[in-house]
């Protein structure tokens, strides 16, 4: 009876050590799978027309012609859209519809008299025009169907008077034809709700296709063009489709979100059948096209990364991360050396090795303060150069950072090799600094990669350090190691919590931090794997 | 033919003749060097221990301003921080609350789940699977920490919010949850080794007494482990305290002490991300730039007495498998 007690303890155990190394895996694949797939989003997406006007327009990049072409076709399918929203919006606005016919009627008079028609038939012809004016304003001012229908067609009797072809009067008829097209159907007293539903769709629709042709050009450049992604133009034809509304269903409830069809606003109308004929239309009117933006990672990045890539970010990470090892590297080999090959356990060497944890214990942040102290507001100024945060500044710090880390695999490295090949090479006359250059050093040189790769990912990926010392998020390409530059690292904070642009566009958002994550994950991969060799040839010796 | 390079021949046979005789200008010659090199490379070395005083140095000198102007002790035991007030008050004791707070939250997800990983690693596993295992510990320890919170901001919040109902997914739980994660590579490396440090005797001479694994594990392993254990928890525990870009971006970010204070889904603000957030708008000079100064003196101090209590744990630790 104990002992199966014990036994199924025991088992217990086993399973759960077990599911502990297991939920370890799982918050890998967690934390990197949504992240990595997200971000990819970045680089292979569909892209739409719109897409390639904007690499035309802001990169230069693609074939002008076949562009050009492109845009006419897509064009061709997007006015008929834009041309139903003008004639209802006409047939709606009821104050422009009245201006209008004033102005008809008022001009018709100078095109009489222009004409040398005067006299009785002058008289007539403007009592005519006065009526059908007089008409069109009741009807465009009243509430009942039955009254509009009778002046409607009072009005389009005149069509066929040969006395007013080919004049100004003309004009009269198309108003009135769209007037009644357009309320026909409609719900009279909900006319004014139709302007303000209209105001939203052309908004959404500029959201998908850019400004209208003829419209000024927006100075923003994330103004300047429409959907320019699959996914993005999906998001905003749903908006089209749907109107999201937040309701309270019941009191103390949070609100719910309730979604009506579009179409419904505008039961009954010419444009009732739009959102459906967007639909059905969208691929002609943006062609999407399955894309593969590999410049994604040279490009420079428009309005807050609303467009463009993360060249300069990577450029940034690259400058500090080899300047950084520029300085850890010679720095962490000689220390490390000298820990093995020449100390002995003195008090000096215990409190370098003392001195070295601490400095790996030290946090993150705290090198960010010492770098903006001692670099930023004390060494640059004591050279004469600006006191400002600077790509140098940000290096040294982190330098300092991984120095530990440095140290700490060179020596596993040079201490690795083994003893016989030193005490060879001191026989046959070498000297002891001989020994190290020509022996123990190319010997070791595999761990010691190992180290620095470890170190340059470490450097690669931290942020707090160079928050004050050197990191901006937004700003010009350096010129010099004294100018601070954009990262990788402080523009995946950036634009996680501190931009509302970046909200919009998510797929940035994610291929920015997926940018360094798989940096340092394939500079990682590449020390495991060099440590992995090393650790063959030991156990082959 | 010409002079020089007679007198060198003449060296070289000299040398093959006497190989070991060294003429006193030689000898001293050699000796000031081999010196000369070691005083140089001495220096080299001394590098880290330059560094961590220019540390101290500087990041104390810059703080001892808000001595003048406040005083030590209201600081320390004060709650209210409200530097932009008039007259603004730094008291940072819910602050320092909050990073405590979230550290032994997250010591308490990442202790348990780092003991049984590394028991798991070091008794119970074939070499096979550990050699999959460990690239993965790996790659945990190197995702770099703005990875972490932009995971925590934009797809945990959310999912802590909506699963669980939460007025904020950015709130203690959210900062525990991923510091947890971040400590978990160093508390299990550092346990394994000196759990499997110990050697097979002791384990064997348990199970010759008919012990079950786990209890070999729970009774002789760990308790003869447990300075290197110790050790792996406070490593862990610094991690967890000095990180700062997950409890930036993660813990909401609100100086307050949770109340009640087992409520872990509110939102706290830790010493590291008052440094980080407020660092950059705050002119040079001011009391808010000396308080936010001390508090990375408080968090050196911290850490760096952490970092002595881990050394001696792990000193204590290599003596006794020494012993063993």
């Amino acid at each position: 009876m104990k002992l199966a007690g014990r036994m199924i303890l025991d088992k217990t155990f086993t399973t759960l050590t077990a599911l502990s190394v297991l939920l370890l895996s799982v918050i890998l694949l967690v934390v990197l799978g949504p992240m990595i797939y997200r971000g990819s989003g970045a680089v292979i997406f569909r892209g739409t027309v719109e897409f390639r006007k904007m690499q035309m327009g802001l990169f230069e990049r693609g074939d002008a012609e076949a562009l050009d072409a492109e845009i006419a076709q897509a064009q061709e399918v997007r006015d008929a859209v834009y041309r139903q929203i003008d004639e209802f919006r006409q047939g709606i606005d009821t104050e422009e519809l009245n201006e209008k016919a004033r102005k008809i009627h008022r001009e018709f008079g100078g095109e009489l008299r222009s004409n040398g028609i005067t006299g009785d038939e002058y008289s007539e012809l403007r009592s005519l025009t006065k009526d059908i004016r007089d008409k069109l304003e009741e009807a465009s001012e009243s509430q009942d169907k039955a009254l509009i229908r009778r002046n409607i067609e009072d009005v389009l009797e005149h069509q066929d008077d040969d006395r007013l072809k080919g004049t100004l009067a003309a004009g009269f008829f198309p108003l009135a034809a769209n007037f009644s097209k357009a309320v026909e159907n409609a719900d009279l007293a909900k006319l004014s709700q139709y302007t303000e539903a209209i105001e939203q769709v052309e908004d959404i629709l500029r959201q998908l296709f850019g400004p209208k042709p003829g419209e000024p050009t927006p100075a923003l450049a994330r103004m300047r063009y429409g959907a320019t992604r699959c996914d993005q133009a999906q998001i905003l034809l749903g908006k089209l489709l749907w109107i999201e509304k937040w309701v309270q269903t019941e009191p103390g409830k949070p609100l719910e979100k309730i979604k009506t069809p579009r179409s419904e606003q505008f039961a009954g109308t010419p444009l009732e059948s739009l959102p459906g004929f967007v639909e059905k239309n969208l691929a002609k009117m943006l062609r999407p096209r399955l894309t593969f933006y590999w410049q994604y990672f040279i490009d420079d990045s428009y309005n807050s990364h609303y467009f463009g890539g993360v060249g300069p970010e990577i450029l940034g990470t690259l400058l500090i991360t080899v300047l950084g090892m520029l300085f850890a590297i010679p720095l962490g080999l000689v220390s490390a050396a000298y820990l093995v090959e020449c100390a002995s356990d003195n008090l000096a060497v215990k409190i370098i090795r003392m001195c070295i944890n601490s400095l790996a214990g030290v946090p993150s942040i705290v090198f960010g303060l010492f770098g903006l102290a001692f670099f930023v507001l004390y060494l640059l100024p004591t050279f004469g150069l600006p006191s400002q945060g600077c790509i140098l500044a940000a290096s040294l710090t982190l330098a300092i950072l991984t120095l530990p880390v440095m140290i700490r695999a060179s020596e596993e490295a040079i201490r690795s090799v083994p003893q016989t090949y030193k005490e060879a090479s001191l026989a046959l006359g070498a000297s002891r600094f001989r020994t190290f250059v020509t022996v123990t050093l190319p010997a070791a040189l595999p761990g010691i990669l190992t180290g620095i790769i470890l170190s340059l990912s470490r450097i690669a990926g931290e942020t707090a350090p160079i928050l004050f010392t050197g990191a901006v998020a937004l700003g010009p390409v350096p010129k010099s190691v004294f100018q601070p530059t954009r990262t990788l690292s402080y523009g995946s904070y950036d634009m996680a919590v501190g931009d509302r642009v970046a909200m919009m566009v998510p797929h940035n958002q994610y291929g920015m931090v997926v940018t360094l994550v798989v940096l340092i994950l394939l500079l990682n991969g590449m020390a495991i794997m060099l440590r992995g060799r090393v650790f063959k040839k030991l156990q082959g010796r | 033919m010409d002079k020089g390079n007679s007198t060198l021949t003449l060296k070289r046979t000299a040398g093959t003749f006497r190989p070991l005789a060294l003429t006193p200008s030689e000898d001293l010659k050699g000796y000031i060097l081999a010196h000369l090199g070691r005083a140089v490379l001495f220096l080299i070395a001394c590098t880290s221990v330059i560094a961590i005083f220019l540390i101290f140095l500087f990041v104390i000198r810059e703080s001892v301003g808000f001595l003048q102007t406040e005083s030590l002790w209201g600081y320390l035991s004060k709650t209210g921080w409200y530097p932009q007030a008039e007259p603004a008050k730094f008291g940072s004791v819910a602050i320092i609350a909050g990073s405590l707070y979230v550290t032994a939250a997250s010591l308490a997800f990442a202790v348990p789940i780092g003991i049984l990983a590394a028991a798991f690693l070091s008794d119970i596993v074939s070499f096979r699977i550990r050699a999959v295992v460990k690239p993965v510990i790996e790659l945990l320890a190197a995702i770099p920490s703005v990875a972490y919170g932009f995971f925590a901001v934009l797809i945990l919040a959310p999912f802590l919010q909506k699963k669980f109902g939460f007025p904020t997914g950015t709130n203690a739980l959210n900062a525990s949850i991923i510091l947890a994660v971040m400590a978990l590579p160093t508390i299990i490396s550092v346990a394994e080794d000196s759990i499997s440090a110990l050697g097979r005797e002791l384990r064997e001479a348990s199970y010759s007494l008919g012990a079950t694994r786990m209890e070999t594990m729970f009774k002789v392993v760990i308790p003869a482990a447990h300075s290197g254990i110790i050790a792996a928890v406070v490593l862990g525990m610094m991690r967890a305290i000095g990180e700062t870009m997950v409890v930036w971006m993660a813990s909401g970010n609100a100086a307050q002490i949770p109340h009640p204070w087992w409520d872990i889904s509110q939102s706290v603000r830790t010493m590291t991300a008052t440094i980080a957030g407020e660092m950059g708008e705050t002119p040079k000079d001011t009391s808010h730039y000396y308080a936010l100064f001390m508090m990375g003196v408080l968090l050196l101090v911290l850490t760096f007495s952490l970092n002595i209590v881990s050394e001696y744990f792990l000193s204590r630790a290599k003596k006794a498998t020494g012993r063993a």
